[in-house]
């Protein structure tokens, strides 16, 4: 007779094999070009694209910070699900343009994009470096997320830095060997999975335990009511804040779409119909997040406690006597938030540093970026699995910095899509002060007013630097211009100067 | 329903879900009873927000549909 854990390794081995041979097999059919390894030469499918787009928005984080703070902080965790739907509608709009332009112009990163319309080889570096920057700590925190789920449900006979490896060493392979056409084709396969075990799971424990999901919740306002109040409790366990709890909602929906392996799904896309319903479907996704949570609630009234409160998914599954095979499949799924999440960063910050770090600066031919592309993602990988090994490394809080710079991505490429009168001088200046603002406020968060995150402090004061460096310097030329905005042509200047810059700091429009 | 209305609409809906899912709108819903599905009540608020979300992107896409094949 196995033992439990070995049946849990078998199940999570198979998984893994599976997904190998997903990753490995996609890729056989693209081209060998910079197009093919980045773009996928343009060819997703709405099936394809829900599933890249939902699992690689929806990571260990989710998976696994979610219901740990639903278990430690309560409604805190409802700020999680809010901002999804507010961040991904207005790419119902946004998400063809972008990809009308990629087409046009042959762009296939963000990047790329910007400083199309801004040209300025410091401002594409710039760019670059601050995505890397924001890239490392969130694929060590999905390392770290894969190494502690391996960890729990082998009893520990699987340690973490063993776990992380064997993982990463299975994304790094079909990342480096097929290319973006992995990271769709593998997430398709995670994404079912990870929708499939939170609901299964989600719905199963509260009824198993409690006799129901409103039973669970009267037994939780009766012995603990302060959780179930937003904007709930902070790390310690005390209140958290109003400015807080709204202002964490506004920079990661500003942010979101801005994350650049995300943006950069959009040059993916088949036709504008496909990117369009991957919008107007992404909520549908989005709300596997309601089981994902009743799972973290579960645990608040258990008589025991796990490690940390991360570790809360795993504990609940280990601790209610689930079947091996039950467990084995819920890890795969655990997995899946997280490696489907690695890949497409992974794979996106290698584009980003070679197409826009490097490429403005030195020519180099479709065979040596893609060779130095594959190097880089080995480097990238291999810096953040050290800092997954830290058990000291405070990752949410990275997270929380990455999306605060990450936030400030959202002013530049509304300007570059939609205001005419946007000048380099003005991107550039705005996403320096709206960048070093956040990094300012960051080292010190007692100076930040009413608790405002600073992603937000930063957006606020990017806006009004873009804008007034812009109008004080020279208009770019029409002929510039016309590339951007050729639908304005026909119509002449009917609507000369345009409006302000859309968006910004306002929110989803 | 014309092009202009449903952009409106679309854009309306959320600037309110913005609203109603952060300080101060949500203070009057930021409550545990009822309980709807079982869930508390803010819980469901803001589940429900993002299945409205879905319905009037929907309706959205219909209309530029339209709108796009008459072009």
């Amino acid at each position: 007779m196995m033992e439990r854990w070995m049946v849990i390794t078998v199940v999570i081995a198979f998984y893994l094999g599976v997904t190998l041979a997903i990753g490995l097999l996609a890729g056989r059919r693209t081209s060998h070009s910079v197009q093919g390894y980045v773009a996928g030469d343009r060819s997703f499918g709405l099936l394809v694209m829900y599933f890249v787009t939902g699992a690689s928005v929806f990571s260990a984080f989710a998976f696994l910070g979610g219901p740990g703070w639903a278990y430690s902080q309560g409604a805190a965790a409802f700020y999680i699900l809010s901002y999804g739907a507010l961040g991904m509608a207005p790419f119902y709009w946004m998400g063809p343009r972008i990809a009308g332009l990629g087409r046009r112009l042959g762009y296939v990163t963000q990047a790329q994009l910007v400083c199309g319309r801004f040209p300025s080889r410091p401002l594409s570096t710039l760019l670059a470096v601050l995505s890397v920057a924001a890239f490392v700590p969130y694929v060590t925190l999905q390392m770290r997320g894969a190494g502690i789920v391996i960890e729990a449900v082998t009893d520990g006979h699987v340690p973490l830095w063993l776990g992380a490896l064997v993982a990463y060493g299975i994304v790094m392979a079909y990342v480096l060997r097929s290319g973006v056409m992995a990271v769709g084709w593998t997430n398709t396969f995670q994404g079912i999975f990870m929708v499939v075990i939170a609901w299964t799971l989600g719905l199963y424990l509260p009824i198993k335990m409690y006799g129901g999901v409103g039973a669970m919740f009267e037994q939780i306002l009766e012995a603990r009511p302060e959780l179930l109040v937003p904007p709930g409790l902070t790390a310690a366990g005390d209140p958290w804040s109003w400015g807080g709890y709204s202002s964490f909602i506004l920079v990661s929906a500003i942010g979101l779409m801005m994350w650049p392996h995300l943006f950069m799904k959009a040059f993916t896309a088949r036709d504008d119909d496909t990117l369009r319903r991957t919008v107007i479907l992404f909520p549908t996704f989005q709300l596997f997040l309601v089981p994902v949570f009743l799972i973290g609630f579960a645990g608040v009234l258990f008589p025991t406690a796990p490690p940390s409160a991360d570790f809360i998914l795993p504990f609940m599954v280990l601790e209610t006597g689930l079947p091996a095979l039950v467990v084995g499949l819920f890890c795969a799924g655990a997995l899946s938030a997280s490696m489907s999440t690695g890949d497409a960063l992974l794979h996106a910050a290698a584009s980003v540093v070679v197409e826009d770090g490097v490429g403005p600066w030195k020519r180099l031919n479709d065979h040596q970026q893609r060779l130095l592309m594959r190097a880089l993602v080995l480097l990238v990988g291999a810096a953040a699995y050290r800092a997954a090994l830290d058990p000291d490394s405070s990752l949410v809080l990275l997270l929380a910095t990455a999306y605060g710079i990450i936030a400030q991505f959202a002013p530049t490429v509304v300007a570059s899509l939609y205001w005419r009168r946007a000048t380099t001088p003005g991107a550039f200046a705005g996403l320096v002060a709206g960048a070093a603002t956040a990094v300012v406020f960051w080292m010190n968060p007692d100076l930040r007013p009413f608790d405002i995150h600073e992603g937000v402090l930063g957006v606020l004061v990017h806006v009004p630097v873009l804008v007034g460096v812009s109008l004080a310097t020279a208009p770019q030329p029409e002929g510039h211009l016309t590339r951007f905005f050729p639908e304005r042509v026909r119509g002449a200047s009917e609507r000369t100067g345009a409006g302000a810059p859309a968006g910004g700091a306002g929110g989803p429009d | 329903m014309k092009l202009g209305a449903a952009r409106l609409l679309a854009v309306g809906y959320h600037l309110l879900m913005l609203v109603f899912v952060t300080w101060p709108g949500m203070l009057p819903f930021a409550r545990v009873r009822p309980f709807v599905l079982g869930l508390p009540f803010s819980f469901a608020w803001v589940a429900g927000w993002i299945a409205g979300s879905v319905l009037v992107l929907v309706a959205l896409d219909r209309v530029e549909r339209r709108h796009r094949e008459d072009e």
